[in-house]
């Protein structure tokens, strides 16, 4: 699985669960935070995309990641090749 | 002396608030937070007003049971204080209105359940979410959420915990009164609360009487239940494991 792949999969959460926002105007280098997310829409996101990628990653290990890109590297990490 | 959580004013229109304002602890049941919560209840009750809107905070309605409650459950005690709140909702003697501007969880979601009206806000998140702590719904959720939302949905919100966005609920048509952009959510509760208020109070209580004998009943039904399940649950050493899960690093 490329990043790429693994972006396009965020990106399709994000525009599921935040409103106003399409897919071709999310830049990876921000934060959901900037598109209107709150915590628990990034919460519903992140768990929508491990489930779809079959990831699972501690809560823990989530905290602090910054921006959509820093979320897609870390998922990379656990992504079956 | 120290912040108050919930607080609660009386308009001269003989509407009541029950304003949730614990900014610090977010709305969620710790001891303090029910103690005050039942304090200002008692004090509306005194007044009796012709109708009492519950709300939160902006970002948060309410978040339902709190860590050191989990633990104890799990540990086998059994909690009452939460327990009180379903119970003391159902049994006002004037309609309740559930202002849920804010995200509502758990026990949160049970405040609006156990209210006569409820209105929720598109961009905020609703959820059923024992399971996802790994222990079976408390607090009336069992048949009083079967009430609210339809039995088909009820159970994919209890089973699943997910936390469904207020526009998604909307969109499956489920049987809150109102789903709105937030910022529109208070002005429709003052103005349902303005209509109540306008009518007969003698017969408004009279009809709130009668109309929150079924939720009594289904209260009722459910808790027999809902102890039961908890006592096993709680009693799973894996439920442990995924409330301390849970909690890890906060």
């Amino acid at each position: 699985m490329t990043k790429d792949k693994v972006i396009e999969v965020i990106k399709k959460n994000i525009v599921d669960n935040l409103d106003d926002v399409e897919m071709d105007d999310i830049d990876i280098t921000k934060s959901m935070k900037d598109y209107g997310a709150n915590s628990l829409d990034i919460i519903e996101v992140v768990s929508c995309s491990m489930r779809d990628l079959d990831i699972k990653i501690p809560r823990s290990e989530l905290a602090d990641i910054g921006d959509i890109s820093g979320l897609a590297d870390k998922f990379m990490e656990h992504v079956k090749a | 002396m120290s912040t108050p959580r919930v607080t609660h004013t009386l308009e001269d229109n003989g509407i009541a608030y029950l304003n949730m304002v614990d900014v610090q602890g977010k709305n969620i049941f710790s001891h303090r937070f029910v103690e005050e919560f039942l304090a200002q209840l008692d004090i509306i009750e005194e007044v009796n007003p012709r109708v009492m809107i519950i709300r939160g905070l902006d970002d948060v309605f309410c978040g339902g049971a709190d860590k050191e409650s989990l633990m104890e459950l799990a540990s086998g005690e059994i909690v009452v204080r939460d327990l009180v709140i379903s119970e003391r909702l159902i049994h006002t003697r004037f309609p309740v209105i559930a202002a849920m501007e804010g995200h509502a969880m758990g026990g949160g979601l049970v405040i609006g359940l156990c209210s006569d009206i409820v209105l929720a806000a598109r961009e905020s998140r609703y959820g059923a979410v024992f399971m996802t702590m790994g222990f079976t719904p408390g607090m009336g959720t069992t048949t009083l959420l079967q009430e609210l939302v339809g039995p088909y949905i009820a159970s994919e919100m209890m089973y699943t915990g997910k936390r469904f966005k207020g526009k998604e609920l909307a969109e499956k048509g489920c049987g809150f009164n109102y789903i709105l952009p937030k910022a529109d959510v208070l002005a429709k509760a003052k103005d349902v609360a303005l209509q109540i208020a306008e009518r007969n109070p003698k017969s408004v209580g009279l009809l709130k009487y009668t109309l929150s004998a079924r939720k009594k009943k289904l209260l009722i039904d459910a808790r027999v239940q809902e102890d039961l399940m908890h006592t096993i649950s709680f009693g799973y050493p894996e439920t442990k494991e995924i409330i301390r899960g849970f909690y890890a690093g906060s």
